[in-house]
């Protein structure tokens, strides 16, 4: 009977309430999801500014780093530089720059950019740091300024920033022997060191100098630190100011390599 | 609701046509922008023969407030389109617009000509001088209240228009903290970000979001409703992992370390924003029963949608996480990602708006123009080009600087053959844009429109057997 009865009645889906979602929900979703996070990012920035001091070493903030980062920011050098990452990617990253270079390197590469690096990548001379343009006193000011500016970033915690590189790079591989390095004369350790590796230890833009004397000799040597573009035009190798005594010291040491 | 209101036809409020005038500015400050984006490419093909007189960082500022400039140029002119219309009133004062139009492409020609004089404040994408700030903050303000007037004073005050309005007040509020000074780098990066970070990958969003729902309604037929309701839930998803978001910014800068966490989960989500708002597009598309007569204003809406998926949602996330970052940060991987996230998200909405508001404005059915369709592909293609060549670029920068101690400037002339490739893409994508402005002085100037408005169907420019659509 009651089987008779259904069959007369066509079987009908219960009805389910509408799962759709209605127009203020939504915008309880928008405004309420806005405010949470907005808060917690205002709770989170609180805590940032309170750490901020002492992770970037804010007392070491002298007046001279403050001037440097004045410099810093007045002639745009994020352009195309980066510093702590961030800036144009036309020129290389800065943050650990004085670490890398040392600071007569510095020096000597802003006061002539394009010497360092003949033919190559430009970067803007500037007057500030030319002696001939505003004195050799106020250029060297401006120098320390930036490069304490500099030094300063260095020492900030970046949580690992920039990391070391982690591939090993092709050709021998020497060990590192800080101690072929001893004998260096100061300007070879601050300057020369920035582009060329001694036992290991060094810049890798020059060509690594271990066992440099026997394959170049003395006057080759010495002609070719003197006046690189005169040997071979086009090279890399910037024309450095120095006195005869610094090149003297400079040939002696390679010769012992 | 409101059928007859939303049906496609000549523009409807004289006040409207003011938005003309903000796009024939977008379309003078964009090709500025691509001359400078030559500047850029050429000098890392290793040309660099303006050195002496523009050298890299002046052109890159330049480029990068052009874009910044016409953005907001177009932002501004798509409101002065879309909120009269939304309140159903005349703008509140048209003069009042004109003004501020004229002094914000002022100020812009100022901070230009100072970048080329070296005055700045060098700081990232705000390198506008602090007194130029100011009148920029003037000129917002009066956008702004003119803007506010019109929805107080108008007959409704729909989501769309809220939204917008939301988006833009936002977008001023949040300039400010970019005009504090700190003297300690690590704060000012921070609050650099605020600005940045925040206007990009949050309340420029929601000005996307406002156009992308005017347009949607406009060209698809669905129910304002089912539109605006949908709108919510984008922007909702936006802040939702944007505002957090930011943190992808605050990894390595001198921020905590807490920062990696939080920015690496947030930033993760934010494809999901960009990737409802391309579903969101497509399905609003699909589902409206009406078909409109212009088509290139449709295919760049859409294709908004969905290039900012890609641009911003999916290349973001290519290197957003920390464990990524670490190699990333700071190399071509950036404007391999910024290019077309710009290009996607902002760019096109811009384009499409113009698309959409030109024959209504003109009454000129110029978007069946072969150029207008060519305009959308050479543009679309090209920018899919300069992203890949910047992709490899950067991807070999990463390996060869970053990961195996390479010298900088010895990678950097490795890559010249590629800004090569980013150069021919570039110019693929200039085509594109010559044509699209081509397209844009054929439309000529708008016409003349009843005060008071609604104009209604009469001065519907259209063959009468194109007005049978809908």
């Amino acid at each position: 009977m009651g089987l008779g009865n259904g069959a007369q009645r066509p079987f009908q889906l219960p009805q389910l309430p509408p799962l759709m979602l209605t127009k203020s929900a939504a915008k309880t979703f928008f405004l309420g999801g806005t405010a949470l996070c907005g808060v917690a990012f205002v709770l989170l920035t609180m805590d940032t500014l309170a750490q901020l001091p002492s992770r970037s070493h804010q007392e070491a903030m002298t007046d001279q780093v403050v001037r440097g980062h004045h410099i810093w920011n007045k002639n745009n050098c994020m352009g195309c530089h980066t510093l702590l990452g961030e800036g144009g990617y036309y020129a290389p990253e800065l943050t650990k720059v004085v670490e890398r270079r040392g600071a007569p390197w510095i020096e000597a590469f802003l006061e002539d950019p394009e010497g360092f690096f003949p033919g190559r990548r430009k970067m803007v001379k500037y007057a500030i740091f030319d002696p001939s343009k505003v004195g050799a006193e106020t250029a060297a000011a401006n120098k320390a300024d930036i490069i304490a500016f500099l030094d300063w970033v260095g020492k900030i915690d970046t949580n690992g920033f920039p990391a070391k590189p982690t591939m090993n790079q092709a050709g021998p591989q020497i060990p590192a022997d800080a101690q072929r390095l001893e004998g260096a004369p100061p300007f070879f350790r601050s300057v020369c060191s920035g582009c060329h590796a001694v036992g290991g230890v060094g810049g890798n833009v020059g060509p690594a100098l271990d066992g440099v004397s026997t394959r170049l000799d003395e006057v080759y040597l010495r002609r070719w630190i003197a006046n690189p573009q005169a040997l071979k035009p086009g090279t890399a190798m910037p024309k450095l100011a120095m006195d005869e005594a610094t090149l003297d010291s400079i040939v002696t040491f390679l010769r012992t390599l | 609701m409101l059928a007859s209101t939303e049906t496609q036809g000549a523009v409807r409020y004289r006040s409207q046509r003011i938005a003309y005038w903000f796009f024939a500015a977008c379309m003078l400050l964009f090709s500025l922008q691509l001359v400078y984006g030559f500047i850029l490419g050429f000098a890392r093909m290793g040309m660099d023969g303006l050195h002496e007189w523009i050298p890299f960082h002046v052109a890159r500022a330049t480029h990068t407030n052009l874009l910044v400039v016409w953005l907001l140029t177009g932002f501004m002119g798509s409101a002065y389109y879309i909120i009269p219309e939304e309140s159903e009133r005349e703008l509140w004062s048209p003069k009042l617009a004109i003004v501020q139009l004229i002094t914000l492409l002022l100020v812009g020609v100022a901070a230009i000509v100072g970048y080329h004089l070296n005055w700045w404040e060098g700081r990232k994408f705000l390198e506008i001088p602090r007194e130029l700030d100011w009148l920029v903050v003037v000129n917002v303000l009066a956008f702004l209240l003119n803007i506010f007037m019109t929805i107080w004073k108008g007959k409704r005050k729909t989501t769309t228009a809220m939204v917008l309005f939301f988006g833009l007040l936002m977008s001023a509020l949040l300039y400010l903290p970019g005009m504090i000074s700190f003297k300690n780098l690590t704060f000012d990066s921070f609050f650099r970000w605020w600005v940045v970070h925040l206007w990009v990958e949050g309340v420029w969003e929601l000005i996307m979001g406002a156009i992308l729902s005017f347009l949607l309604i406009k060209l698809t037929g669905v129910d304002r409703e089912v539109i605006e309701k949908w709108l919510y839930v984008i922007v909702g998803f936006t802040f939702l992992s944007g505002i957090l978001g930011t943190g992808h910014h605050y990894y390595f800068t001198g921020t905590p370390h807490y920062w990696l966490m939080v920015g690496g989960v947030f930033s993760a989500l934010e494809p999901l924003a960009f990737l409802g708002m391309a579903m969101y597009a497509l399905t609003m598309a699909r589902r409206g029963g009406r078909k409109t007569t212009n088509r290139i204003a449709l295919l760049w809406t859409l294709g908004c949608a969905v290039m900012s998926f890609v641009g911003a949602g999916f290349l973001g996330f290519a290197h957003t996480l920390p464990q990524v970052n670490l190699w990333t940060h700071g190399t071509l991987i950036t404007a391999m990602h910024g290019h077309m996230a710009f290009w996607g998200a902002y760019a096109m909405i811009v384009l499409a708006m113009i698309s959409y508001a030109m024959p209504e404005l003109t009454g000129r059915a110029m978007y069946k123009s072969w150029m207008a369709e060519w305009a959308f592909w050479a543009t679309n293609v090209g920018m899919i080009g300069m992203t890949g060549a910047f992709a490899v670029m950067g991807i070999a920068q990463v390996y060869m600087e970053r990961k195996a101690g390479m010298d900088f400037l010895e990678v950097q002339e490795s890559l010249q053959v590629h800004a090569f490739g980013l150069v021919l893409a570039a110019s693929l994508l200039t085509l594109g844009v010559a044509l699209f402005i081509k397209n844009f002085l054929d439309y000529g100037f708008p016409q003349e429109v009843p005060t008071g408005g609604p104009a209604g169907a009469k001065l519907d420019p259209r063959p009468a057997d194109r007005r049978k659509d809908h």
